[in-house]
């Protein structure tokens, strides 16, 4: 049986808590600022990372270009959540194919 | 309804800024404005449930690029009027109409790549092209982005800046205009 100090829960950031419609660059930005300062910034880059993407309605590229590519630079353990809406779909496509986004 | 749309968008655009007052409801005078306009559009859109919900989200989004990339391209150089023309009409086909005063796309990418020689080429490279228009920023993705839903969703834009005009669906054909805008014009219909 694990000891309590074994016990590794992954980070969630659950991208709902920004908002259903993510649209541009500037807030994008605010919010990747937000989540350096309040939620990882004191995890090391090997640490899972789960971006749970459910009660998103709309997310453009903009706004995903300035949270989840540095979000896969920092971490390299980064999981994407709950990614079926439409636009979310498109936008990780764009970003793997023009901001080189790996997952 | 529509052509009515379309009027009032050129209208907007060839007006002398100081005679001619655009109805607030199609006027976002800030990024925050637009962003309250878009929310309002999805929450019209799903209750209206005459488009896929899938359809809804994937054309506001497209919306939301158009209608930001107007921000990020002319920030602190517009033209004249500050903002950008954003309106909607729904009947047989949902049409949405963007439109900004700004710089237009080739005087924004020539100076990424200055070799660039009309609005034409300009547009093509706007579409097709890994290129950012705010380098050293990484940025240029939008408009691939549209192009793709354009097309991967069966819906159809109409897209002008300066004297060129490109038309996507299934290919993209870029024509020149008699009559060049300044800033750049969107015509999304489903």
């Amino acid at each position: 049986m694990p000891s309590h100090n074994n016990i590794i829960k992954n980070m969630i950031i659950e991208l709902k808590k920004f908002g259903e419609i993510l649209i541009s660059r500037p807030s994008g930005r605010e919010a990747y600022l937000a989540m350096a300062a309040y939620t990882t910034k004191d995890l090391g880059g090997d640490e899972i990372i789960e971006i749970d993407f459910s009660g998103i309605k709309v997310l453009t590229p903009s706004w995903a270009d300035e949270v989840i590519t540095p979000l896969a630079q920092k971490f390299k353990n980064l999981k994407l959540l709950n990614t079926e809406n439409s636009s979310v779909q498109a936008t990780l496509k764009t970003l793997r194919e023009y901001s080189d986004l790996k997952i | 309804m529509e052509n009515n749309l379309k009027n009032l968008a050129f209208e907007w655009m060839i007006a002398e800024p100081e005679k001619y007052q655009l109805a607030s409801d199609y006027y976002c005078q800030t990024r925050d404005v637009f962003q309250a306009r878009i929310d309002r559009l999805v929450a019209n859109l799903l209750k209206e449930k005459r488009i896929r919900e899938e359809d809804v989200y994937i054309i506001s989004a497209m919306a939301g690029e158009i209608g930001n990339n107007s921000f990020d391209h002319n920030l602190g150089k517009w033209s004249d009027v500050t903002g950008i023309f954003f309106g909607y009409a729904i009947s047989e086909k949902l049409e949405i109409i963007l439109a900004d005063r700004g710089q237009g796309i080739f005087a924004t990418l020539k100076k990424v790549k200055p070799e660039l020689q009309n609005d034409s080429a300009a547009l093509e490279t706007a579409f097709l092209e890994r290129i950012s228009g705010r380098a050293p920023e990484r940025r240029g993705n939008g408009l691939k982005f549209v192009k793709e839903n354009i097309k991967s969703q069966k819906m159809h834009l109409t897209f002008l800046s300066g004297n060129a005009k490109a038309e996507l669906n299934d290919i993209m054909e870029i024509t020149e205009t008699e009559d060049p805008i300044i800033g750049c014009l969107a015509i999304i219909t489903l």
